[in-house]
């Protein structure tokens, strides 16, 4: 089915509840309904299959029209179908929850919730994902009057509740994994209560790493802002870059040159193959076999120094600017960048052979956190993740842009779910991408690097979806026609997956719990940027028991 | 040898610091090996010896919940079983400084008394890491001892004898490790296990439970249990090796055959992947202990010895 | 008991106790709210090209078992108290490497309401080491400015007391009274 036939499809099913309907771009539906309605539009959708819920974006509309907005986004291929409720400003500002009909949309209530000051109605947990536990009451940072002042500390309450020690009662431990913990290099915070050997549940809290880049990004200038976005994650710094640059091209009515696209694209396939790397390693010291860590992490190596032979960096690249990308591709770089992927390729079939055949590692990966094509789809997984499990989840293939048209990629996927499936999908997928490379580098298109940006962008919104190492990268930018972002939103990935580790934990061995943690990628960085608090000193957690009954519940219709 | 004034044999030769010294060349020797198996420069030759003497002028922090006594009383004795152990094998190919009949009993006592120290200490310490980390301790003791020992019996039943010295004699003449090539293998294998090496480190599994037992041991009491773990290293590698490769009789054939086992044994840490406890405690009851049993059948059918 | 300092014994035991803390460096690794690039590249200083343990530098899991912590990212505000704590745990003499320019001013993350700012303002800090983010290389090097620092009892190179040390200071009695 192509674009519009998706479209006019979903402008079918909306028909009953839409208060107003437009096309602001080619692939987008615009739906306007009001608040009561909601609940059985995403059900209609949901119930017909329309892709699947990508983001919830929350706006602030500000005091004069005295209303919040919330945008509900449907991606199915490249049709994008949001759907517009507005609420009072003042007042309750009440949303009813939709995690009945979709589970994972909890994430992205809870992050409304703490960051703009929706009300959601009838959730079962809407404790804060991602600010401190000292964070005032009614104090919501993505409010267009709020200013730092009134985020003054709560007197007596910790920033975070410090995990209670020692025993809990009986055989039962709580092991704390996190903040600063050695299986994780980045900060979050995981609960697992472990009976014995083997875990009874899991809860974990974020915002460690939470910068408040959303609101930060308010205050800046779209060319300064996206040296901040760059800095969002230091993994897939590219990939953020890029969407942000794609996006903000669109609302400027700018296209980057063929070249410039063609670049980008290579760089995020470089991009790639370093995180990838890097992750494989890193799963592989989780697991105990060091080896094969500094092997992979030696190869890594090779890409770092191409990435620097192109860019200039090693790790945040700064490769785009708007209107284009800041490095052009010589035949010196040309010539090394092949070398450099022969070499990786042969390692690339090496890995590939260990991860499948080395019985000792097989013990810790074959079968182990399984996610059925089902479950993939009910969790809303996205990326590797999602794609080790069957479901095919690459916005590379299903809704190309930039470059990708023109050299486009195979989604790789597999049907196992387990963590070795995770392993072959993204060792394969960096196959895909080395052969991606070099097509790139042999049909490089000849013409400039960059256009002309104008300083101010024109009014408007718009949706950038880029693939990321670790899955779809969604930015919602808007655009009042000033010279900032009115309001940019951002959801990673990981946000998407945290589920997958928190669903299949339970009933595991502790010691699988650092490989499942890692078999999703996670990325805290990218997670944390936005915000978050707890309120009335409440453990901002996510027990397996609330997750379990949204499953039960979500079965039983 | 059995005339040496005890007290210098425990303190200084063969035992105590000269032990102490070679025991931190080894474990060099180890973490070298394994850093040029994973393509890295590795640790300098002193690095043991540097990370011990830190150790011990730092501060020692005394977690609120431990038992004092225990806390500081646990690493001695665990080095002291550690040194005791080392009076009845032969060190640098000398004769063992003490030997009586069955003394490989004792000494494979006297080695699993530093684990049980560890596990105790991790109990002590109530960090919910150092726990799980003793408990793991345990049941790892609980899985290899059985093993372990038997593939020691063995060559003892072949020598016909339980002292160490004698068994080594008896070795000297014959190929052991090819005749018993099993219990060869599970011996190594046992021992990586008591050391808590690579496969087999779960115990201090750090992605896991941060340093298991020893998380929260600070300064003298970490230097301890790390010379007693180095102690044990040298002391466990010369039982394997007097027993399979006999004939250390001298000091150039100990230092080879010894570092042979211990290049055996950096092969296997830098190749395999850590198991999980389970997994550990499967492999050698499953494997392991009847693989061996199975052998110590074979020889005493074909030795003739009464059933 | 009174030691005489002059005694030589005492002294080649001062020399010899130094020069063990500079070729025996184990750290432990907080991430107190950064990108990310940082920690990589800190995990990159492990691996086969630049290799610290050649130095004796090992990243221990554990702070009790570390001689520097390494702090990376900006303070957010929830890891504020984590990274005390953490310093806390630490074992005496203890030194702080702060790597990144987040970790320095708060780098792009400056203003930013969830952001505190630099590192030195929770806990003294011996080693700055600049760049987004620094090279593996530039980490190497850092490490070694502080064993150059500390030979010959030297003191470390920039020991910035915290400026909140009246905070830090209410915060060790709180802790040591839990």
């Amino acid at each position: 089915m192509n674009i519009e036939q998706n479209l006019q499809k979903a402008e079918q099913l909306l028909e009953a509840w839409k208060k107003e309907t437009t096309h602001p771009e080619s692939n987008r539906l615009d739906v306007s309904i009001s608040v009561d309605d909601l609940h059985p539009a995403v059900g209609a959708l949901h119930e017909a299959h329309w892709g699947y819920l990508s983001a919830i974006t929350g706006l602030d509309l500000g005091a004069e029209s005295g209303q919040l907005e919330s945008l509900y986004h449907f991606c199915n291929g490249a049709a994008i179908t949001t759907l517009r409720v507005r609420l009072p400003r003042t007042g309750d500002a009440a949303l009813p929850t939709i995690e009945d009909i979709i589970p994972p949309a909890t994430f992205f209530e809870r992050e409304l919730h703490e960051m703009l000051g929706f009300k959601i109605v009838g959730a079962r947990n809407i404790d804060r994902l991602f600010i401190s536990d000292d964070w005032p009451e009614d104090v919501y940072p993505l409010r267009a009057d709020f200013t730092i002042d009134q985020a003054k500390p709560v007197e007596g309450r910790h920033a975070d509740e410090l995990p209670e020690q020692g025993v809990v009662g009986g055989n039962t431990f709580v092991v704390p994994i996190g903040p600063q913990h050695p299986a994780l290099k980045e900060p979050g915070h995981f609960e697992f209560t472990v009976d014995g050997e083997v875990v009874t549940a899991a809860r974990m809290r974020l915002g460690y790493a939470h910068r408040g880049i959303e609101k930060a990004a308010e205050s800046r200038n779209w060319i300064q802002n996206l040296y901040l976005f760059e800095r969002i994650c230091g993994i897939c710094s590219h990939t953020h870059a890029m969407a942000y640059s794609l996006g903000v091209e669109k609302l400027a009515q700018v296209e980057a040159p063929a070249r410039a696209q063609a670049i980008r694209e290579l760089v995020a396939g470089l991009e790639r193959i370093h995180s990838h790397l890097l992750w494989l390693g890193v799963a592989a010291h989780e697991a105990g076999f060091d080896t094969l860590f500094m092997y992979s992490w030696r190869d890594r190596e090779t890409v770092m120094n191409l990435l620097e032979q192109l860019t200039g960096n090693r790790v945040n690249y700064s490769a785009n600017v708007l209107g284009g990308v800041k490095c052009d591709i010589g035949l010196e770089q040309a010539k090394a960048i092949k070398d450099g992927l022969n070499y990786l390729e042969t390692r690339i079939r090496h890995y590939l052979e260990v991860v499948t055949t080395d019985t000792m590692f097989l013990n810790r990966t074959r079968g182990i956190g399984t996610i059925s094509f089902a479950e993939a789809e009910n969790f809303g997984l996205l990326g590797p993740t999602a794609r080790a499990s069957g479901l095919v989840r690459d916005v590379r293939v299903e809704a190309p842009y930039g470059a990708y048209k023109q050299f486009p990629i195979s989604a790789v996927t597999a049907a196992n779910g387990d963590l070795e499936a995770r392993c072959v999908v993204r060792l394969n997928e960096l196959l895909v991408s080395c052969f991606a490379i070099r097509t790139i580098i042999d049909n490089l298109p000849e013409g400039p690097l960059t256009v002309k940006m104008p300083r101010k962008v024109p009014a408007g919104e718009t949706i950038a979806r880029v693939e990321a190492p670790r899955g779809e990268l969604f930015y919602y930018i808007k655009s009042a026609g000033g010279e900032n972002p009115a309001r940019v939103h951002i959801r990673t990935p990981s946000l998407c997956n945290w589920v997958s580790v928190l669903e299949k934990a339970v009933g595991r061995q502790l010691a699988d719990v650092p490989m499942l943690i890692a078999g999703m990628d996670p990325c805290f960085s990218c997670n944390d940027r936005l915000v978050t608090v707890t309120r009335t000193g409440e453990r901002n957690t996510w027990s397996w028991k609330q997750l379990r009954q949204y499953g039960i519940e979500y079965y039983k219709q | 040898m059995n005339n040496m004034p005890p007290l210098i044999a425990i303190l200084i030769f063969p035992a105590g610091l000269t032990l102490i010294f070679t025991g931190m060349f080894y474990e060099w020797i180890d973490r070298k090996l394994v850093a040029r198996f994973q393509n890295r420069v590795g640790p300098r030759w002193f690095q043991p010896f540097a990370d011990a003497v830190k150790l011990f002028a730092k501060e020692q922090i005394t977690p609120g919940l431990a038992n004092p006594f225990l806390f500081f009383g646990l690493p001695i004795i665990a080095i002291s079983g550690a040194l005791t152990a080392a009076l009845y094998v032969p060190l640098m190919g000398l004769a063992p400084v003490h030997s009586f009949p069955g003394d490989l009993i004792v000494t494979v006592y006297l080695l699993s008394l530093l684990t049980m120290c560890i596990g105790l200490a991790g109990w002590n310490t109530s960090s919910r890491f150092s726990l799980i980390g003793a408990t793991r301790s345990l049941t790892q003791l609980f899985a290899y001892e059985a093993p372990f020992l038997l593939a020691l019996l063995g060559p003892a039943l072949a020598a016909g004898s339980w002292q160490i010295s004698e068994v080594n004699a008896y070795a000297q003449d014959h190929w052991i490790v090819l005749s018993q090539p099993i219990g060869f293998i599970v011996a190594l294998i046992g021992l990586m296990g008591k050391l808590e090496l690579p496969p087999f480190d779960s115990p201090e599994a750090e992605t896991e439970i941060v340093a298991g037992a020893l998380t929260e041991y600070s300064g003298r009491g970490l230097a301890i249990f790390k010379i007693g773990k180095s102690i044990e290293l040298i002391v466990g590698i010369t039982l394997v090796s007097a027993f399979y490769l006999g004939g250390l009789d001298g000091i150039l054939p100990y230092l080879l055959k010894t570092v042979a086992v211990l290049l055996v044994m950096t092969v296997f840490q830098s190749l395999l992947t850590r198991l999980r406890i389970d997994q550990t405690v499967g492999l050698w009851w499953r494997f392991g202990t009847i693989l061996v049993l199975l052998q110590i059948v074979f020889m005493i059918f074909l030795r003739g010895y009464p059933l | 008991m009174n030691i005489n300092q002059d005694q030589l014994w005492v002294k080649v035991a001062k020399k010899v106790r130094t020069w063990a803390r500079l070729n025996s460096i184990w750290a432990v690794h907080f991430n107190s709210g950064s990108c990310n690039g940082c920690d990589i590249e800190i995990l990159a200083t492990l691996t086969p090209r630049y290799d610290v343990e050649r130095f004796g530098i090992k990243l221990e899991g554990s702070p009790r078992h570390a001689d520097v912590l390494i702090v990376t990212g900006p303070v957010t505000r929830q890891a504020r108290e984590r990274l005390l704590r953490t310093y806390e745990q630490m074992p005496e003499p203890k030194f702080v490497i702060s790597v990144g320019s987040c970790s320095i001013s708060g780098g792009v993350f400056d203003g930013c309401y969830n952001v505190g700012g630099s590192v030195d303002e929770v806990i003294p800090v011996d080693v700055f080491i600049p760049g987004c983010p620094p090279r593996p290389e530039a980490i190497v090097d850092g490490f070694i400015q502080l064993i150059t620092h500390l030979k010959d009892g030297n003191s470390p190179p920039t020991r910035i007391q915290p400026i909140t040390e009246k905070a830090a200071d209410e915060y060790r009695t709180e802790f040591t009274k839990s």
